[in-house]
């Protein structure tokens, strides 16, 4: 067969790679990964990752040299069912999530990962803003029903981690186009402090701050405090803020900060923890779209592999990684956005640029879905 | 019979009287049905509610039953044409028919009917008739393509088995329209012979597609065509048809191509003639959209990778749309290039006239609004030694090139050395991308960044290429106009190679590139005056990857934010100013910025990947190193989703804050959705309303002004604003009626609604969403959103095809491109549902290769069946069974489950019966399989306690035996045990317990199941590379029976399995002993008797022989001949006495018999005479006792 794959260099956008390769069959070559560094190769969280891969695929090959610099991919077929894997504490379980997360409805058998290590950290967007916006986002494009959750059973800070989530999210055969161009207007801000094995203290000064920056804008916010005990709290000690927008119609912008991980930089205070995630939002909330910017690229997926429709998003300014992903999604599905920038008038209060991104889907159809 | 015929005088009716009245008062009440409802309610009323319930679930599951889930209507607006494949047995007419119909919609003339022939048949309408031989590959792969199907039986004959299998196939990938045409019908000389056979014919067409559909009878032959009233009537048919879309035709990109064209490099050829040829396949696209560099599948050839894909100019385009019943003689195109017809043909960088001495003066009318282009290319007839002279090479990009002197004709034209330079680089680097001027723009934006040296003198210099290419072009079309008016020879099938100067033809000119240029200009020119976005790209370009500059960077898009932000500012000033003009500017920066970020995601768009691979071409020579440039990220930088920010607000100023001010519903809202408007117009809607209990009356605000000033107007009694207040008030009044009326609407026309109904509006909204977001986005762009839409005339390009397919190309054979979706390029395990075709006279065995077509494809592979056991286990069948479906597995590409196939043994030659051996579906990809078979494993108690056994000899080594500890054994008597543990003596004995005690005779089994691996074979069928002429003789990897008969090896049965005669050894009975003591006991007769057995009569006892003497002998043959003739004579008298006696016998019976009648007849007189005696007496005493009394 006339497949012959396609070539990367670098570990950037490892995810993302092997991602759109597992849901295109295309094969993936990846050279010179940190070749030029002291510490040539896959790093430890990368090789958890490809690992998960491993598990949740069917007949996959994954070749490493001997070095761990080149990397050759040849997808199978996305298997799902319950896996348990235990991700590297390198990176927080949402390194993990996000790519599982693009994968999770075009399974065999419905997904149901139990996942370990950290659950919050300051690199990676954590289970709660996934659970937040990423999981209504897909909601959108028709992967709802019964099972679709995302779980925190135990929370684990890093570095140490001990954290476990359960996902579980339903198959579906096809996806929904959507249309969101409209970007309403925010109705309510909800949120989650949580702390593990600091003074349950924390988190309410967390809120208090941070209320004390939102309330200017509106007067809706609610945020949860949440501190785990005993065994449900991992390892280490840390405290954090989740904070999510609400619009009217429905779509949810997030920010979220962590406190820094024992024994790595300055401790940060709560109260400063609280008015910087606020900041954040706001910055967020300025940025505007319908999708924030955590979750663009999973967006961009879904549209992309949408029903031969017509697909309308309106996001913020478009991130590093996103542009790069809209790059892989032309090698690997040959699709390409329409992207218009939409600016605001001169008149409205109404934050900055918008990009208006438009795409015909591919027509593609879960192939791994069994039919009885 | 006349008088038959004669209508019988009609009854006269009354028109008055009471008979007529009361007729005409139950006509009147007939006339309403519910009538009857009324008059007898009771025989309307309801008996049983069960029954009731009943029927009314029936009519709704009836209701229901129609439904088809909707599907978004994705068809384009200019649909390609529609594909008519004309099938049937040999000899049965369909090249007469293809000829005769393109006669009545073209006028014209077709000798050889080869490959597809595109006809405009109507104003909306176009045909693409194909023949299909009668090869079952070609069979295959038409049916997957057709849109219709025109099938020719020839009912002289009746239907042949090709016919049904075409339907098979046809039913398997779905079911095309299908329209059955009888021919030959003028050989029936009884009229009653032919209703009969067009009767049977119908009904057994109609049990095969469905009841009812249409069967075409064309009567006879006139001059070796059909009658044109049938053919136009046919033509009707086809023209106002409407087909169903196919799933699978919808859901990929194909093409049947109509022409091909050799692109290899002619030397190459000459040196090498076997190597892979690079060819190029144009056809009009169908199904959905094709995406470049796709993968397709071209059935008899192979899997390939698309190089290049173009849409050309439509050849055989609709008329334009205009208001007129018929199409005009210059409309009624015909395109079959393979056919030879056709005329002028367009290629990307080429123009190929074939012009047919007759035709010559037609073409040129025909091709009228393309004649422009094509006589501004007629100037430059460039030779293929010229075009090789031109070729130059250019060592570094953007350097001098080198090449033969004064080879240059073309660019002659140009004076400036700088132009040429810069005109051989392009032509150097893409010779081939001639009718998109604004890419090639593009690639040299894209090589300026690449050089990232100076941008300024890039820009200039792509400037000032663009100015001198337009000067160029007017220069070009000038010259060419002059040539032509001067007359070019026209030449037959002549190939007209373009300089890259006449390929910049502005007529495809892409408004956007341009708008690129400019808005580049306007970068030199302006600097801050653009987005971030904008700014960001510039940066970008002279970015040097390193990171100390970032910081740098970082500042510089600070200073350019600022500046944004007090543009802004200003704006707000000036806000008043010019609103139109504002929006003006508003919508160029838009404009602007749209391509801006594209090329900054995607590059500059097309040209990027060509660029990089010349450069590859280049290092074959000379490496270029230079550092990654161009590059936004690190390669090895950490890879996270986080946006981090290059600027970070700074949000404790007040005037940050104020600019998401109304992103929260507490800011301020748009005039549409405020509050406060929007309850001002429920005001007034709602706003009169009279209190019942007191019954005040509460009059809106606005009414009660209206009402006040109008006794204020009628005071001052200004009646013109008395008039205008009228008007507004009657508006206001409507608008009012209105509203209500739509809240109405919503409130109750919305449970009406279905579920059905929304989700058919939802499809129908998305629909048009689709064909109005890039309705007005030209071409050139549109297919790099969406990809190449169905209905374009397009040109792929495809390398490495083996060179068979280009030497051995018969134009009677369909070429199709299947495009192939995401993964359909890989292999896989398959599992599928499979039964064996009802008419295929044997069944299948298991690992027999098998050809299946599926999906695009046609390939051989090995099955293996199954079946699913109740407990969900897949197990392995030796063949398929005879009446039902079973499980099959097979090795071969991935298609998505729910694609039908058929299988096929062999698809060499035509065989009598009936060759599709079985059809199914897919129901599941997978990597890996999970069929087993049944393994019993038999082993011998060697030592045999209580219920404890030692057995051996079923495994070999304690290894063996641990895995299976615990498993449950069985003796063929019937006793159950468990394996308990191994044995160290011997290797592989364990302990088992059973539920009895075992005999040494006993067999122990186990018994378990043994994965079973599918062979990997995939065997694409290319039967489009064999020889023309054989074409039909694939054959692949042989079945084992197929073999043996051609080796002639037998098979050596198992001895056990012979049948011989039964010998029986003869039984021997041992002699019943009675123990003595009982036989005392028994009774005498039940005793044993004594008897011995009676000897041989000893010698003494023994008579001696009588020997005669001679005479006694004598006398003794003389009695015997005596007695002999005695015997005869008395034998004779026996005879004839007991022939006498039967006489007299027959005699007696005889007169016996007259006796008996004689009596007879007596005794019947007697009786009657008795009888009448009787009745006289009865009578008389009657008569006597009346006389008496």
């Amino acid at each position: 067969m006339a497949n012959q794959g396609l070539s990367y260099e670098g570990c950037n956008f490892l995810r993302q790679r092997l991602v759109l390769s597992t849901l295109s069959g295309k094969r993936v070559r990846i050279k010179n990964i940190r070749s030029k560094e002291d510490d040539p190769g896959l790093r430890d969280f990368e090789a958890s990752f490809i690992r998960l891969l491993d598990k949740v695929t069917n007949g996959s090959r994954i070749e490493i040299n001997q070095t761990g610099t080149v990397l050759s991919y040849q997808p199978g077929l996305l298997y799902g069912g319950s896996i348990e894997h235990d991700c590297n504490p390198q990176r927080s379980i949402g390194y993990y999530l996000e790519a599982l997360l693009m994968l999770a409805p075009f399974m065999k058998m419905a997904l149901k990962a139990t996942l370990r290590g950290v659950t919050n950290d300051p690199n990676d967007p954590t289970i709660d803003l996934l659970k937040t916006t990423a999981v209504p986002l897909m909601k959108r494009f028709g992967i709802d029903g019964e099972g679709f959750d995302l779980r925190v059973v135990k929370r684990g800070m890093a570095p140490g981690g001990g954290g476990e989530v359960v996902l579980s999210c339903p198959i579906r055969r096809t996806l929904k186009p959507v249309q969101l161009t409209e970007q309403a207007k925010i109705k309510r801000i909800r949120g989650v402090a949580y702390s593990v094995r600091v003074s349950p203290q924390m988190a309410n000064r967390i809120v208090e701050s941070t209320r004390a920056v939102l309330n200017q804008f509106i007067p809706d916010i609610y945020i949860y405090t949440d501190h785990m005990k005993g065994a449900n709290s991992g390892k280490s000690p840390g405290f954090g803020l989740t904070l999510v927008a609400e619009t009217q119609n429905g779509c949810f912008l997030g920010a979220e900060m962590s406190s820094t991980p024992q024994g790595q930089g300055d401790p940060i205070l709560p109260e400063d923890l609280g008015r910087n995630c606020a900041k954040l939002l706001l910055e967020e909330i300025y940025r505007g779209g319908c999708v924030d910017s955590s979750n663009q690229s999973l967006a961009l997926l879904l549209m992309t592999l949408g029903q031969q429709d017509v697909s309308k998003v309106l996001l913020g300014p478009l991130s590093a990684y996103t542009i790069e992903f809209l790059r892989h999604v032309r090698d690997f599905f040959q699709v390409m956005f329409k992207i218009e920038v939409q600016k605001p008038l001169e008149d409205e209060r109404k934050s900055g640029d918008k990009v208006l991104m438009t795409c015909v889907g591919v027509g593609y159809s879960n192939i791994n879905k069994t039919i009885k | 019979m006349e008088e038959k015929v004669q209508k019988q005088r009609k009854h006269q009716q009354k028109h008055s009287g009471p008979k007529a009245q009361k007729k005409k008062l139950r006509k009147q009440a007939g006339a309403a049905d519910g009538d009857e409802r009324k008059r007898n309610p009771k025989a309307f009323a309801v008996q049983s509610a069960v029954r009731m319930a009943k029927t009314f679930h029936r009519a709704q599951d009836i209701k229901a039953k129609k439904h088809h889930i909707p599907v978004v209507d994705r068809t384009p607006l200019e649909p390609p044409p529609v594909v008519i494949v004309v099938m049937g047995p040999p000899k049965v007419g369909k090249s007469t028919l293809i000829r005769c119909l393109i006669k009545n919609f073209t006028r014209q003339k077709l000798g050889d009917i080869c490959g597809p022939v595109t006809i405009v048949s109507g104003k909306k309408r176009r045909l693409t008739f194909m023949e299909c031989n009668n090869d079952i590959n070609t069979m295959i792969d038409l049916a997957k393509v057709a849109d219709l199907v025109l099938m020719l039986i020839d009912a002289s004959f009746g239907f042949e088995m090709e016919t049904f299998e075409f339907l098979n196939i046809c039913q398997v990938h779905g079911f095309p329209r299908i329209m059955g045409v009888l021919t030959h019908l003028d050989s029936f000389k009884n009229n009653k012979t032919l209703r009969k056979t067009k009767k049977n014919l119908k009904h057994r067409f109609w049990t095969e597609v469905y009841q009812g559909a249409k069967l075409f009878y064309l009567s006879g032959m006139v001059y070796g065509e059909y009658q044109t009233q049938e053919v136009k009537n046919l033509g009707r048919f086809i023209s106002v048809m409407k087909f169903r879309p196919l799933v699978w035709q919808t859901s990929h990109p194909y093409v049947l191509v109509d022409r091909m064209e050799d692109l290899t490099d002619p030397e190459k050829i000459r040196t090498e003639p076997k190597c892979d040829r690079t060819v190029s396949l144009y056809g009009y696209l169908r199904g959905t959209h094709l995406k470049n560099k796709g993968q397709v599948h071209v059935p008899g050839v192979g899997d390939f990778e698309v190089s290049d894909v173009d849409f050309l100019p439509d050849p055989c385009p609709l008329p334009d749309a205009q208001k007129k019943r018929a199409l005009n003689e210059k409309e009624r195109l015909l395109y079959a290039p393979m056919a030879g017809v056709g005329g002028v043909v367009y290629d990307k960088d080429a123009v190929y006239i074939d012009l047919p001495a007759s035709h010559v003066h037609q073409q040129q009318e025909e091709m009228r609004p393309t004649t422009e282009l094509v006589q501004s290319l007629i100037d430059t007839h460039a030779t293929l030694d010229a075009k090789m002279a031109a070729s130059k090479v250019s060592l570094f990009s953007g350097s001098g090139t080198m090449g033969p002197e004064g080879a240059g004709e073309q660019s002659g034209g140009q004076d400036g050395l700088q132009e040429e330079s810069v005109w051989d680089s392009n032509t150097n680097r893409q010779r081939r991308r001639v009718l998109f001027p604004g890419d090639e723009d593009d690639g040299s934006a894209s090589s300026s960044e690449d050089e990232e040296e100076e941008e300024e003198e890039e820009s200039d210099h792509d400037e000032e290429s663009g100015k001198d290419l337009s000067a160029f072009l007017k220069e070009a079309r000038g010259q060419s106009e002059k040539t032509t008016a001067g007359g070019a020879p026209l030449r037959k099938r002549q190939r007209l190679e373009e300089t890259a100067a006449t390929a910049e033809v502005p007529a495809f000119a892409d408004s956007e590139d341009e708008l690129e240029v400019s808005e580049e200009e306007e970068d030199e020119g302006q600097g801050a005056g653009d987005s971030g976005n904008c700014s960001e790209e510039d940066e970008e370009t002279e970015d040097d990857d390193s990171e100390e500059e970032d910081a740098a960077e970082d500042e510089g898009k600070r200073a350019k934010e600022k500046e944004m932000n007090e543009e802004e500012e200003e704006g707000v000033l000036r806000w008043k100013d010019g609103l139109q003009q504002k929006a003006a500017e508003a919508f160029l920066r838009h404009q602007e910025a749209a391509p801006n970020l594209r090329k900054l995601v995607y590059g500059a768009v097309l040209e990027a990947d060509n660029s990089e691979e010349d450069e590859e071409e280049l290092g074959g020579l000379f490496r270029v190193s230079r550092p990654q440039k161009s590059r936004r990220v690190q390669a090895n930088a950490v890879d996270c989703s986080r946006f981090h920010p290059d600027t970070t607000h700074d949000w404790d100023l007040e005037e940050m804050l104020d600019t998401i001010r109304d992103c929260f519903v507490t800011g301020k809202w748009d005039d549409g959705q405020d509050a406060a408007t929007l309850l001002k117009q429920d005001e007034e809607l709602y706003g009169d309303f009279e209190d019942l209990e007191t019954g005040e009356v509460h009059k809106s605000q606005s009414g009660q002004e209206d009402v006040a000033e109008n006794t204020d107007s009628d005071e001052d009694g200004e009646e013109e604003v008395k008039v205008e207040e009228e008007v507004v008030q009657r508006n206001k009044r409507l608008e009012k009626k209105r509203r209500l009326k739509e809240r109405f609407d919503a409130e109750y026309d919305d449970g009406d609604a279905t579920y059905f109904d929304d989700l058919k509006e939802e499809m129908q909204k998305q629909a048009e969403l689709n064909r109005a977001e890039f309705e007005d986005v030209d071409d050139e762009t549109r297919v790099q959103y969406e990809g190449f839409r169905p209905g374009m005339y397009v040109r792929v390009e495809i390398s490495s095809v083996p060179c068979e397919f280009v030497t051995n190309f018969d134009p009677h054979y369909p070429i199709i491109l299947g495009g192939l979706v995401s993964s359909e390029g890989n292999i896989g395990y398959l599992q599928m549902r499979l039964k064996k075709h009802r008419w295929y006279d044997r069944i299948l065995k298991t690992r027999d290769p098998l050809i299946l077509s599926l999906g695009w494809r046609r390939f051989q592979t090995i099955p293996l069946y199954h079946i699913e056991d109740h407990n969900g286990r897949h197990r392995l069948l030796k063949y398929t069974p005879l009446h039902m479906h079973c499980g099959a597995s097979i090795w071969g590409p991935i298609t998505p489950q729910g694609t039908g196939f058929l299988a096929l043994q062999s698809v060499a030659g035509v065989k009598a019966n009936f060759r599709i051996a079985a059809t199914g579906v897919v129901l599941d990809l997978d990597k890996s399989v999970t069929i087993v078979k049944k393994l019993k494993l038999i082993g011998y108690p060697y030592k045999i306690f209580k219920n404890t056994s030692f057995v051996k000899g079923m495994f070999n080594t304690v290894l063996e035996v641990a895995k299976f500890e615990g498993a449950s054994v069985r003796t063929v008597s019937g006793v159950r045990g468990q394996i308990k543990k191994a044995l160290s003596t011997p290797p592989g004995a364990f302990r088992a317990t059973f539920e009895d005690r075992l005999l040494m005779s006993d067999i122990v089994f186990l018994r378990s199941w043994y994965p079973v691996s599918v062979p990997q074979l995939y065997n694409p069928i290319t039967s489009l590379l064999l020889p023309v002429g054989q074409k039909d003789g694939w054959s692949g990897m042989r079945t084992l029976g197929q073999l043996k008969l051609d080796l002639g090896i037998h098979n050596k049965p198992n001895q056990d399995s012979l049948y011989k005669p039964v010998v029986r050894a003869p039984r021997h009975f041992n002699p019943l002993h009675i123990p003595k003591e009982l036989q005392k006991a028994l009774p005498f007769k039940s005793k044993p008797k004594q008897q011995q057995a009676k000897g041989k009569t000893p010698r003494d006892l023994q008579r001696p022989k009588v020997i005669r003497e001679p005479h006694e002998r004598k006398v003794a043959a003389l009695l015997h001949a005596l007695r002999t003739v005695h015997n005869h004579k008395r034998k004779k008298a026996h005879s004839v006495q007991h022939a006498r006696h039967k006489e007299f016998l027959q005699q007696k019976e005889k007169d016996e018999e007259a006796k008996m009648k004689r009596q007879k007849e007596a005794r019947k007189r007697l009786y009657r005479v008795m009888g009448q005696t009787e009745q006289k007496k009865q009578r008389s005493s009657l008569k006597g006792e009346q006389k008496d009394s």
